[in-house]
Order: structure tokens, then C-alpha cells, then sequence
């Protein structure tokens, strides 16, 4: 990501959130966002806030995941809304993706 | 609202002019294909881009033809948009930014990528960066 802001973060104090499924066999999903060089790092945190409603410490923290560790597990889904929120995402033209987890 | 030059203005026209600039079918919905029916799933997701892509371009022609959208005074021009049009229009910029820099080849330095077939690809890569940075300082300030 390109690099436009220093933001102050809490590292430990966020986790990531699952919804809840109807049945434990069902396979979950996470949402991972890739890290590029294009999108700014206040945008990125911008459209985290949007797309999941996350106040801006918790946008940042999984900003910053993108941006030092090459990607970031954003939320562990069912398929439906795993892929509504990569949907989301890529309307904002951020690389991101759906992995089933094992 | 935002208050431009006359060569903003037109900078700001010419990279709006370029959108939709990412390629079709260019996001993967997984990188594993770990999916039920993933072919299926790719499609659904490259017609909806498509979609709104499409309503976007027309959203763009009837915001940009709006009489009232710029407004001259002495030798600057008032540029006003509502919140909700400036967080559209952000997504609309970042589509040029992104699809440009693919166009460009995806370089991880943009400087050092920059030569005769690449120069108009980064700038309006940074071009519609530079309106995106204004527009994320008052989208955080509303």
C-alpha cells in the first residue's frame, strides 16, 4: 500500500469476528485482504470502516496487518456473507479474496 | 465542497473521463478455488463488478452535466458534492488509480517503472490519488 499516514494503533486489542452458523459442520470462510502498492493506507482503512462498520483503532490494526504481513484476515463467514463482504470490497477495487478454512 | 483551479478541474475531468479503467474479470473471488461451484461463484461476481461498473459510468455523465456541480468565482471554481457523492465518487477514482496501475504492468515502484509506454498510465494513477487524498481528508473530517 502506499504509505500516506502513521496511524496510532493497539496491537492485541482487536480480534477477528465469526458470525454465527446455523450448524458447526458448516465450513467457515474468512475475508482476507492482500496487501498492494496501489491503495493508500487511509484508504484502505476507510473502506474497512465502511464495508464492516468497524470503528477506526480496529480499521487501522487490520490496515496495518496488510501492509506489514502481506495480508489480513478480516472476518470468518459463512459462504453468503463471506462472499457479500468480497463483493463489497472489490467494489472498492482493494485486492481482496475468500479462502475456506480448514 | 472543494475549491479547484481551472487546471484541477480539468485534471480532475480527464482521469474521470477514463473509468471505468480496471479490466473485466481482473479480481479473483478466491485464490485457492476451495469453493462449491467456483466457476459459478466467479461469474457471479464478475457480472455484478460489471453492473455496477456500468451504473457507475451513467452516474458519472449525469453528476459530471449538472449545472450547479461546478461554479466559477474570480479564478477558482466551487466543486460541491454531498457526503454520499464523495464517498461514490472515491470508489470511482480508486478504480482509475487501480486499473491504471495494472495498465502500467503493476509496478512495485512507480518511479522506477515510469518510461515512454507507462507515463500516461501513473499519471493517472497519481492524478486521481491526488484527488482521493482530498476527498478521504473530508470524508474523515464529516
Amino acid at each position: 500500500m502506499a504509505e500516506t499516514v502513521e496511524p496510532q494503533v493497539v496491537p492485541g486489542s482487536v480480534e477477528v469476528e465469526e458470525s454465527k452458523s446455523k450448524s458447526g459442520l458448516e465450513p467457515g470462510y474468512l475475508v482476507i485482504c492482500w496487501n498492494d502498492p496501489v491503495n493508500f493506507m487511509q484508504y484502505v482503512t476507510h473502506v474497512f470502516q465502511r464495508v464492516f462498520g468497524w470503528n477506526r483503532e480496529k480499521a487501522e490494526f487490520h490496515m496495518l496487518q496488510v501492509h506489514e504481513q502481506g495480508k489480513s484476515a478480516l472476518t470468518r463467514e459463512s459462504f453468503e456473507k463471506a462472499e457479500h463482504y468480497v463483493h463489497q470490497l472489490q467494489h472498492y477495487s482493494l485486492h481482496a479474496t475468500m479462502e475456506r478454512e480448514d | 465542497m472543494f475549491v479547484l483551479t481551472r487546471r484541477e478541474q480539468a485534471q480532475l475531468l480527464n482521469v474521470l473521463q477514463l473509468y471505468p479503467r480496471i479490466p473485466p474479470a481482473h479480481y479473483r473471488l478466491s485464490k485457492s478455488g476451495r469453493l462449491p461451484e467456483p466457476e459459478e461463484s466467479q461469474k457471479l461476481l464478475d457480472e455484478a463488478l460489471a453492473e455496477v461498473r456500468a451504473s457507475n459510468r451513467k452516474t458519472l455523465q449525469a453528476f459530471l452535466s449538472e449545472p450547479t456541480r461546478f461554479t466559477a468565482s474570480a479564478k477558482t471554481l466551487q466543486f460541491t458534492l454531498s457526503e454520499t457523492e464523495a464517498e461514490w465518487l472515491l470508489q470511482v477514482l480508486n478504480d482509475v488509480r487501480v486499473g491504471s496501475w495494472v495498465s502500467a504492468g503493476s509496478p512495485e515502484n512507480f518511479l522506477a517503472a515510469l518510461n515512454e509506454k507507462t507515463t500516461a498510465d501513473i499519471w493517472a494513477m497519481e492524478i486521481a490519488g491526488y484527488f482521493e487524498a482530498h476527498l478521504l481528508d473530508a470524508l474523515s473530517n464529516s
